[in-house]
Parts: structure tokens; C-alpha cells; sequence
């Protein structure tokens, strides 16, 4: 057993094309044997069935594209981080993209802990009215609360979402969202969507950025 | 030149991939997929297991032809599955054609579409990927515009039941005949000349088996009357393919980005058993016996693990412990990752403690979860029957083991429906399974879980077997309903083939030419996913059969005559149908046969490939 402290290593990706289609947990598996892959020393897990330690900061929903995906893992020895990203990046693949890598210190908090909210930019298909989507989009945010139920509860939209802004491209009007994610309360743009009538594949949604806590209080992205 | 619009398929599946469950099965994109440029290579040829990607994708049949076939430089293999129902719900309504998953090809711009048919249950399958990708079902109605449609694989030994559909058979091992068949065609595809002239030149080629140059006749009874090769120069019987060596094994997997059945890598240890258990398949069809020596096995897990990042390996074989150096195996493959957390899988152990001491050679690289043993029978009298001699005490000794060495589960395979099979035999294995749960107990406490699978007989072709009816339904269903009683009683988990499924299975297994009508009619009835329990449907069989005309149960509940034409007759695997009729009778006796390593019962594989046996120092056949 390894008894030194790791180093822990924290990147910034983006997830792209047909690895949308790739869930979370798929997502961790493919991230655990790229990096067996790499040959980089990890850091397992201790036990019967010792697992590499690795750590994303939140599930994206599938079929959504994000150019602000956060992964935590940990390397027996210290590497120059241009070594990491240069073998990690070889051994991905393409759809996936390391934007930022950095150490990070052992005890500073999970990134799961830290994250507070989500950005998200929404594009439509040609054929979908803009114009009405952000007039019922209007009527929805004035109401008191917006109830949508999960399987076995309710939740309120209405104090999931933080914020919404329209933005007219050349390709016409897209919609900003910035929604809570937290382990209690996490927005999913795609909800607040089917309430305004739109199905699934008739827009296409992107995280932008996440927005973690008081500690470092910056956004990234 | 090609009309293939992928960049179309793409803009429809955007929107459809949405409304689907698990949508990645459908987009390809995997570490290791091979994408080459569609105009720089001269044949095209799509591999298609007819089932869901998560059962396919792991298929290491397919992953070698992928493999074999993407090394030539002037051919391209991509891959192609069935489609769940809620795609292929989808496809049909926005009219999209199956397509490939690496360049999202149309299926019917391929040159060659080659389906892997392991087993039976999957054949209205083949309709329906034919029919998503525009490609006429029945051979008759192609032409020189359509691909050649090709398959192969474990249930290719009956081809007759997809006769209809399938232009060329290859029987037997296809690593060779894959790229010996694309060269036909090409050659072929070098001037306009007659779809004819392509299968002449294939039925040219050992181990293929055209169907449509052989003409069936029956006899007023139904039984086959006669196969005639009608054509000039084709073989009777077509001889299956065997590889007097076998390759250096694959070792760029493809790493899927969704979760399938087996997410690992596989390397075959060895080809073919020398046991020569009755009833089974497998160990019939696959002889003779050829080994990979250690080295190429360590070579083979090393690169597959590099190349893929898995953490898991299977060591396949028919029976792993026969391994003339297994020891040496698993204990080069413990020293050799014992540093790198990967799990090794040793499937196919026979019932010895040897097998209880290999699995303790891999340590802390044996997988968790619980051991298996398959002693198929339960009473001696039944295993000498179907020729697995053992001793009740050598099976309980190995259980004892088991638990002594830390398993606190163990799961148990029997067969029901065996021929001269009473009751008193089916409660043999109740008795046995629970004197094993009270040996664990003694030895484990509570905690020991004991698990019954069972499986209903079929008798298999080509086995000692194949004349055999299936037992009716009535006295299976009594068998499985006093297992279920007294697993329930003992607190013991079972498992069993419901008996509809297993039907399906015995009549594409043992029918002949005429069932090709009555699979168009089923698929046309709506049967698909027939493999899948939920999804099949017994109905859209029985009404396709009635719509033929056909009786299933001369199929399955008809004792066949000796002297009678069998279906498969015509296609030989080596075995000896003499042989297989000298193991009936001894069956019949209750006598058993050894291991036939040491002692040579003349089955025929000899006879039929001796001449290919490279010598002893060179590689290993279990032939003496």
C-alpha cells in the first residue's frame, strides 16, 4: 500500500458530438480506462476490488453538451501537468476535450460540495417558434410557484431556476439559463422546457459554466 | 460512386436519438472503432449481430472478423445491430435505413453484410435488419444491385432453417473464410458478370455452403427424401473449416461508451473439449482440440489490457481446466498483473478440486461473486447417460472445498428433459443441491447461498443426441414445478428456461428448409427479439406455423429414424454420423467413453483433418 499523500489533479472538459449520448456512469468508466490507458500512476481505492479515485462534479443529462465538465483524480507521484494532460489527452477520446488542468490541494472540498449552480445555453431547431417559446416562458416565471413532478416527489422550478435571459443570434433567439445544482436541488433545463411545450430533440442544450462555492466563489467556465 | 448520404442519417437521428432509451447503443464512436475513408477502399463489408449492441458489442466472434478484415488494406468492416424496439419504432417512422455505426452507412450500400448467428433465437432478427435496410429478404428476389448476404457462426451448423435468406454459409471457423469470400467477390465485382458466377465461385471455397445449389426432396411422410446438389462441382457434404493453428488472438477491443453484457476483454485459451458429453453442441462441433501456448496467451492479455484500459479478462475455453498448461497460465498471468488491479474470469471449470486450487492461484485477482459447477445430472446412472462420469463424492468434495477456501456461494447447473430421465432423477438434483447448501452451512453458516440453473435438453445436430424427440411439455413443466417447490421449501434460488422459449429454440434448431416460411411468417406476425423473455412471442410462432401449414411437432416431438435424411446431414463437421450412432447406442447402455485425449474413438475428425496436425513441439491437439 502507498502510504504517501496523492496528488490530486482537477481538469476542465468538454464533452461533445455522440459522448452526449454517454451517461454519467458510463462517463466515469470511460474516464477510468482512459486514465489506465494513460499509464499515469493512479491512486486506487484500498479493499477487495480496489477502484482508481476519480470524482466528477456533476451528471449531465444525456444528450447534452458541456464545455464546463469538472473531474477530480488522484496519482500516486507528482507529474508535470503538461505530461498529465498531454497523456490523458491521447488516450481520450475525441469528443472529449481537457480545456484547464491544475493540482489541487487534498483537503480542499469535494467538487460535488462546492458546486452551487449550473449555466446552460439552449439552442432551438429552426422550425420551433422562439418568439412564443419566450412568451409562455414569460408567463410561466410570473406565476407564484411552477410545481413539476419527479417520479416520487415534487419539486418547484420556480426555486430551481436562477435565472433566464434571451439572446438574439444569427441564428435567431437563445435562451441563457443559470439553475441551483446542489446534491438537494438540482434544475434541469430540459424540465422547465417540457412545461413550455418542447419535446426533447427539438432544442439542444450546453453547459456553459458551473458556479461553485463561498470558498473560491468564482465561476467557471 | 456510392450513394451513401451519412451526413443525412446523422441530421435524422439528432432529433430521434432524443426519444430513445440508452441512445449511445446507436452512435458508434467507441476507443479502437476503425473508421477508414469510405472511397479509398474497394469492398465494404458490414458484421452485424442480430441482436441489441450490449449483447453484441462483446461478441468476440465478431470481434476478431472486425479485426481480420479492417487489417486489409483495400476493405473496410463496420458494425451494425438490431435496433431495440423504441428505435426501431423510430426508424421506420422517419424512413431511415439501418446504417452502420461508424460512417452511418445505409446497410444496402455494403458489398457484403455478414450476420453471426450464434444461436437460434435470433433469426427473425436477421428479417428485420434486412428489411430496415431495404434489402429484399429472400435470396431469390436479390440481384447483383444488393449486397451479398453472408453468415456463420455456432447455429450455421443447421443453416436449412435460414436458408431462404442467407446467399452463402460459411461453415465451420471463419477467420480464413472471411477474407477468402471477399476475395471471391471482388474478383467477381471486376467485370458485370451474373450473381451466379459470385456463389459458383464461392461454393468453390471449402467450408461454403450455398444453399440454392441444393435441391431437397420429401417424402410422403415429411422426412427428407433426398439433397441433391444440383450444381456442377459443389461439395457434398460441405466440410466445416478448422485452423490447424490458432492466430495469434485479438487484441484491439473496442471500449464501448455505454455499459454492455460483458465490458472486458476475452482471450481464448483453447479451441474445441475432449470430453465428449453427449448432449452437447460445443463440444461436437468444435473438435479437434487446439491450445494457444502460454506465452501467446501473456502477450495477448497484455496488449488487450494496454490497448483498451479494461480491468477485467476472460480466459474462454470449453473447459479451462483442461488446459494441458493451465497452471502455468494463471500463475504467469498472477505474477505478470498481480501489481495492476485486473480481474480475471476463469469461466468453464470441471468439477475437481484442481479447478478450487486454480481459481486460488489468481488470489486477489479472482473475481467476487460466487463459483460454478455444472455437473448436468444428478444421479449416476443419468451422467453415464450423457457421458459426464462423476462421482457423487468427487462433486460434493468440490463443493466442501469451495466453501472452505472463503465462496459463500456457489450456483449449480442441471439439464431436465434427458433422454430415460424419471422423476427419481429430477429429485436427485433437489437432494443434491441441498445436501451442498448443508455441507456450506456446516462450513460457512447462513451466510452460504446456493443457486440452481436449470436447463432444458434439446437434442443438439450433430450430437449423439440429434435423434432424440423433446420431452412434451406436460412432463417438463411437472419437472420444473417440483424443482421450484423444493428450491422454495430449501431456500434456494432457481433459474429455468421457460418452456416456450425452449421450443423456438428446438425447432430452428432441428428444422429443415420448409421452417424459412415459417420464420418470414412469424417476423411478419411481429416476432423479433425472440431471445428476449419479456419481448417473446409464442403466439406469433404457432399461428405461423398453422399459416404454413407446418406441424412444429414433427420437429421436436418426433423420435427420428436411424436411417433417416436429417436436415444437416449434408453438412459435416467432422464427426462421424457412425460414431455419433455408436455413442447413441452406448447411451443407451448406460456405458460411458473417457476423455478421448488419451484414447482415440475414431470420431472421424482424424480421418477428415489429421493431414493439417502440425507436430507435437509445435502446438498442442488433443487428438494422440
Amino acid at each position: 500500500m502507498n502510504n504517501t499523500p496523492p496528488v490530486r489533479i482537477r481538469v476542465q472538459f468538454s464533452k461533445d458530438g455522440d459522448l452526449r449520448f454517454t451517461g454519467h456512469l458510463d462517463l466515469q468508466r470511460l474516464f477510468e480506462r482512459a486514465l489506465r490507458r494513460s499509464g499515469l500512476p493512479l491512486r486506487y481505492s484500498q479493499g477487495f476490488n480496489p477502484k482508481a479515485r476519480l470524482s466528477i462534479a456533476s451528471a449531465l443529462p444525456l444528450g447534452f453538451s458541456s464545455e464546463a465538465e469538472f473531474l477530480d483524480f488522484w496519482l500516486d507521484t507528482e507529474i508535470d501537468l503538461q505530461e498529465v494532460q498531454q497523456r490523458l489527452s491521447a488516450a481520450l477520446p475525441r469528443d472529449i476535450t481537457i480545456r484547464h488542468i491544475e493540482a489541487v490541494p487534498n483537503q480542499a472540498p469535494s467538487l460535488q460540495s462546492s458546486l452551487l449552480a449550473s449555466e446552460y445555453h439552449v439552442s432551438f431547431l429552426p422550425e420551433i417558434d422562439t418568439q412564443e417559446v419566450a412568451a409562455k416562458l414569460s408567463a410561466l416565471l410570473a406565476r407564484e410557484s411552477i410545481p413539476f413532478s419527479r417520479r416520487a416527489k415534487t419539486v418547484d422550478l420556480k426555486d430551481l431556476l436562477l435565472a433566464a435571459n434571451w439572446q438574439r443570434t444569427a441564428e435567431g433567439l437563445e435562451l441563457s439559463l443559470r439553475m441551483k445544482s446542489t446534491p438537494e436541488a438540482n434544475g434541469r433545463p430540459d424540465e422547465l422546457l417540457s412545461l413550455l411545450g418542447l419535446t426533447a430533440g427539438s432544442y439542444q442544450v450546453r453547459r456553459t459554466a458551473l458556479i461553485f462555492n463561498a470558498d473560491e466563489m468564482t465561476k467557471h467556465g | 460512386m456510392t450513394n451513401n448520404q451519412p451526413t443525412n442519417i446523422n441530421k435524422k437521428l439528432e432529433k430521434i436519438l432524443f426519444s430513445v432509451e440508452k441512445p449511445g447503443r446507436y452512435v458508434g464512436g467507441e476507443h479502437n472503432q476503425v473508421r477508414k475513408d469510405w472511397n479509398s477502399v474497394k469492398t465494404h463489408i458490414a458484421l452485424v449481430f442480430p441482436d441489441i449492441y450490449d449483447l453484441g458489442q462483446p461478441n468476440l466472434g465478431l470481434a476478431i472478423l472486425y479485426d481480420i478484415v479492417n487489417q486489409q488494406p483495400d476493405m473496410l468492416a463496420e458494425r451494425a445491430y438490431s435496433p431495440w424496439v423504441d428505435m426501431e419504432a423510430q426508424l421506420r417512422e422517419n424512413k431511415i435505413p439501418l446504417f452502420s455505426l461508424e460512417s452511418k452507412t445505409p446497410l444496402n450500400k455494403f458489398d457484403i453484410i455478414g450476420f453471426t448467428l450464434p444461436y437460434e433465437q435470433i433469426y427473425t432478427n436477421v428479417l428485420n435488419i434486412l428489411d430496415l435496410s431495404g434489402v429484399p429478404l429472400l435470396a431469390s428476389e436479390r440481384t447483383a444491385e444488393h449486397p451479398l448476404i453472408i453468415a456463420g457462426g455456432q447455429a450455421c451448423y443447421n443453416p436449412e432453417p435460414m436458408a431462404d435468406f442467407i446467399d452463402a454459409f460459411a461453415i465451420g471457423e471463419g477467420e480464413e473464410l472471411i477474407l477468402e469470400i471477399s476475395r471471391a467477390y471482388q474478383e467477381w465485382k471486376r467485370y458485370p458478370s451474373p450473381r451466379l458466377e459470385l456463389f459458383q465461385a464461392l461454393a468453390r471455397i471449402p467450408g461454403v455452403y450455398v444453399p440454392s445449389f441444393y435441391e431437397v426432396s420429401y417424402a410422403e411422410d415429411g422426412t427428407i427424401h433426398s439433397v441433391f446438389p444440383w450444381m456442377q462441382g459443389v461439395a457434398m457434404p460441405v466440410k466445416k473449416r478448422i485452423l490447424a493453428r490458432l492466430p495469434a488472438p485479438t487484441t484491439r477491443f473496442l471500449v464501448p461508451n455505454v455499459e454492455t453484457v460483458h465490458d472486458r476483454i476475452s482471450v481464448e485459451i483453447m479451441r474445441g473439449c475432449t470430453r465428449g458429453c453427449r448432449f452437447c453442441h460445443a463440444g461436437m462441433v468444435n473438435r479437434p482440440v487446439r491450445e494457444r501456448s502460454p506465452e501467446e496467451i501473456l502477450t495477448a492479455v497484455q496488449a488487450g489490457l494496454d490497448a483498451t484500459g479494461y480491468e477485467q479478462v476472460g480466459l474462454l475455453s470449453l473447459s479451462s481446466s483442461d488446459h494441458t498448461r493451465i497452471l502455468d497460465i494463471i500463475r504467469e498471468v498472477y505474477a505478470r498483473f498481480k501489481d495492476s488491479r485486473v480481474q480475471v474470469n476463469l469461466p468453464s471449470l470441471r468439477i475437481a478440486s484442481f479447478s478450487v486450487d486454480l481459481m486460488d492461484e489468481l488470489k486477489e485477482l479472482r473475481p467476487g461473486g460466487g463459483f460454478t459447477l455444472a455437473p448436468e445430472a444428478a444421479t449416476e446412472r443419468m451422467r453415464a447417460i450423457i457421458n459426464k462420469p462423476l462421482d457423487e463424492a468427487v462433486i460434493l468434495e468440490t463443493a466442501r472445498t469451495i466453501f472452505e477456501h472463503g465462496w459463500l456461494s456457489l450456483k449449480l447447473y442441471f439439464m431436465i428433459g434427458l433422454p430415460q430421465e424419471t422423476m427419481e432423477d429430477v429429485q436427485a438434483i433437489l437432494d443434491l443441491a441441498r445436501r451442498i447448501k448443508s455441507i456450506g452451512k456446516s462450513i460457512k453458516g447462513n451466510r452460504v447461498r446456493v443457486h440452481l440453473g436449470i436447463a432444458t435438453f434439446i437434442p443438439k445436430p450433430h450430437t449423439p443426441f440429434q435423434w432424440y424427440s423433446i420431452e412434451d411439455a406436460q412432463s417438463l413443466q411437472s419437472k420444473i414445478d417440483l424443482l421450484k417447490e423444493g428450491t422454495r421449501r430449501a431456500d434456494i434460488k432457481m433459474t429455468y428456461n421457460p418452456p416456450d422459449s425452449t421450443l423456438l429454440e428446438s425447432w430452428l434448431s432441428r428444422g429443415d428448409r420448409r421452417l424459412g416460411a415459417v420464420i418470414l411468417q412469424a417476423w411478419k406476425n411481429g416476432a423479433r427479439l425472440d431471445a428476449w423473455t419479456e419481448r417473446f412471442n409464442v403466439t406469433a410462432w404457432l399461428d405461423a406455423f398453422a399459416a404454413c401449414g407446418i406441424d412444429p411437432d414433427f420437429y421436436t416431438r418426433r423420435q427420428r429414424g436411424l436411417d433417416e435424411i436429417l436436415p444437416w446431414d449434408h453438412i459435416s463437421t467432422g464427426v462421424s454420423k457412425r460414431f455419433l450412432l455408436t455413442d447413441l447406442r452406448l447411451s443407451q447402455a448406460g456405458k460411458t467413453r473417457e476423455d478421448c485425449r488419451n484414447t482415440c474413438f475414431n470420431c472421424g475428425i482424424l480421418d477428415a483433418y489429421g493431414s493439417l496436425k502440425p507436430s507435437e513441439q509445435e502446438i498442442y491437439w488433443g487428438c494422440p
